[in-house]
């Protein structure tokens, strides 16, 4: 645990940063928070399991809704809602990951994608319960997070928690058994391990912090939106995996400080932030394959030290599928 | 519940139905060829129909406005198609899926921002020529006579893609590159160009598939967002890089649509795509593809 001493930094700076910055970052700092999380459990699927979902904002948005629905509908406290996110998205994925993981490449993120569609569809045409395309509103946080700061540092509390629980799963036998299914799953079968079964557990376990993650979404902007599952919104967490690094368990949550910084930083001035984070995501791919940490570790001496060379995990090459 | 109304169902879900075809051909066309899967053809298919306004604003004193227009417009989104192919997809064919896939992901944010600024946010609404503005009655069913020209539009683009693909030379280095690149490029058959003609026909037809729905209902931004994924679903149940599978798929889909829209509306949408996950989970390939690709 030596290693990982920068965390304990990360953190401390992270209880003190309300304290520095004024409100608008505090908003800035808990969306990167927010959607970090979104980014992290994506990366279980994309960067550990090595299978594209193109239809995971469907669980952010399921978990959203339901905190969203529990808190409005049946005036349910926030920790029940958060709950009941998990267990909502993770009940979905379920269902949705049982087909999904039959299925790799291609096919794999052409299904998440029908799949999350149709999520977003339901969603979007079911006036009577979820209110349809004009969302839900009022979604208020209890009294004692009603204030930016207050909402902060319950998240990072929450958003920390899930990242360790994420990390052990990362570390254990079982993170270490999706690394071998990514690597070649053939081989992983032949040693007796029901790959199906795996990919359905990791598939659902990275739904459930999804839904966490929308839970915590919707108390912070007041309200949810549709939109919030619709198949665009499922691409921010690949970019922001692909720009971190998805080789890395941080890099995700590094892709999602980059990319919600830019976003506050070019929302303030102008309207086409579609633009600019297009051409961005074009950029990168064009020229960075291996995101910012990969480009970092490929520059520097001292970031390629023994710390980064156990969590990037790089494919041989020679056993790929 | 009389058969007139079912009949003109049937013909709306069939106009529909060539509508996804003209969209769908050129998607599975380059991915059956290139292996890409491209996100943004539906917003190319926006801007096909963007630019068939802005000629036909010019023209629409005459009565032969509407059709120069269409043609115009789909020669353009060639041209942006090709510059699109020549700077940017040909450096990721060698990539892995998810940056290809992302590529294409950031190209719809660049290209529905530079949409809207270059044609504004309003809606915009063709007056279709008087040749295609009223009804026509078949059997006594009132249907648009706009449509007739989409159904004929499609009959001939597809029967013009397949005499293209069996009957030509180049048709059958296409339909031999979608098998076997190796083997082609082993024949001294230069690959990247058969690429990048392939790329330009595709996005032709997705241009020229929007300049075909312009005047159906207004020009809207964000419309591409929900109409590729639509597209995407006909492909996978037709299956990649096989043109009788796109038609049959985009005729299901239509149909399907068409008549949930009479008996459940609110659940059209969700058909769609519980038709498409179910024969994604039955066979990946879709129903007219072959399973060969993983």
């Amino acid at each position: 645990m030596k290693r990982y001493w920068w965390l304990g930094l990360v953190f401390v700076i992270g209880l003190f940063l309300p304290r520095v910055v004024g409100e608008f970052w505090v908003h800035v700092a808990i969306e990167i928070l927010i959607l970090g999380l979104f980014a992290v459990s994506f990366n279980m699927i994309f960067g550990y399991m090595g299978q594209l979902s193109f239809g995971h904002a469907a669980y952010y948005g399921v978990g959203a809704y339901a905190t969203g629905l529990l808190m409005v509908k049946a005036s349910l406290p926030l920790p029940i809602g958060l709950v009941a996110s998990m267990a909502a998205a993770g009940i979905c994925a379920l269902i949705i990951g049982y087909f999904c993981v039959r299925l790799t490449g291609i096919y794999f993120a052409i299904l998440t994608l029908a799949f999350g569609q149709m999520l977003y569809y339901i969603i979007f045409q079911w006036y009577s319960f979820t209110g349809g395309d004009n969302g839900l509103q009022g979604i208020n946080p209890p009294a004692l997070l009603f204030g930016a700061t207050a909402y902060y540092y319950f998240t990072l509390c929450v958003v920390t928690a899930a990242l360790i629980v994420m990390w052990y799963i990362s570390r254990s036998p079982f993170g270490y058994t999706m690394r071998s299914i990514r690597e070649n799953a053939d081989r992983t079968r032949f040693i007796g391990i029901n790959v199906r079964r795996y990919m359905l557990i990791n598939f659902v376990v990275a739904a459930m912090f999804a839904g966490l993650a929308g839970g915590l979404w919707g108390p912070f902007n007041r309200s949810v939106a549709p939109d919030l599952c619709n198949w665009h919104q499922s691409g921010i967490p690949v970019f922001m995996a692909v720009i971190g690094g998805p080789m890395g368990f941080f890099g995700p949550m590094i892709g999602s400080v980059i990319y919600t910084f830019l976003m506050a930083f070019v929302t303030g001035f102008t309207q086409y932030w579609p633009l600019v984070i297009g051409s961005i995501i074009i950029f990168v791919v064009l020229f960075m394959p291996g995101g910012v940490l990969g480009l970092a570790e490929a520059r520097t001496k001292w970031f390629g030290s023994r710390r980064m060379e156990e969590d990037i995990d790089e494919p041989t090459g020679t056993e790929k599928r | 519940m009389d058969i007139s109304l079912l009949f003109a169902q049937f013909m709306s879900g069939l106009a529909r139905g060539m509508m996804f075809f003209l969209i769908a051909s050129g998607l599975s066309l380059i991915f059956g060829v290139m292996n890409i899967l491209n996100f943004a053809h539906a917003t190319l298919w926006l801007a096909g129909a963007y630019f068939c306004y802005t000629f036909w604003n010019l023209m629409q004193d005459y009565g032969f406005g509407l059709w120069v227009s269409i043609a115009l417009a789909s020669l353009v989104m060639a041209a942006i198609g090709w510059v699109i192919e020549v700077l940017l997809l040909r450096r990721v064919y060698e990539r892995k899926l998810p940056e290809q896939l992302l590529l294409t992901y950031g190209l719809i944010l660049v290209l529905g921002d530079l949409i809207k600024l270059t044609f504004g946010v309003e809606d915009k609404v063709i007056v279709r020529p008087p040749l295609v503005a009223g009804p026509i009655f078949l059997f006594d069913t009132p249907f648009d006579s706009y449509f007739v020209f989409v159904i004929l539009l499609g009959v001939s683009v597809a029967a013009g893609l397949w005499w293209f693909l069996k009957k030509t030379k180049y048709g059958h280095i296409v339909r031999a590159a979608v098998f076997s690149r190796e083997m082609v490029s082993a024949l001294g058959i230069r690959i990247p160009r058969i690429y990048t003609g392939v790329f330009v026909l595709g996005v032709f037809i997705a241009g020229l598939a929007g300049a075909v729905q312009a005047p159906v209902g207004s020009i809207t931004l964000g419309m591409d967002m929900a109409v590729v994924v639509q597209a995407f679903c006909v492909v996978v149940i037709g299956g990649f890089g096989s043109l009788l599978g796109t038609f049959v798929g985009a005729m299901i889909v239509g149909e399907v649509y068409s008549f949930s829209i009479l008996f459940w509306p609110e659940g059209a949408l969700v058909l769609i795509f519980v038709v498409t996950a179910f024969i994604l989970i039955v066979r990946p390939w879709g129903l007219f593809g072959t399973p060969m690709r993983t």
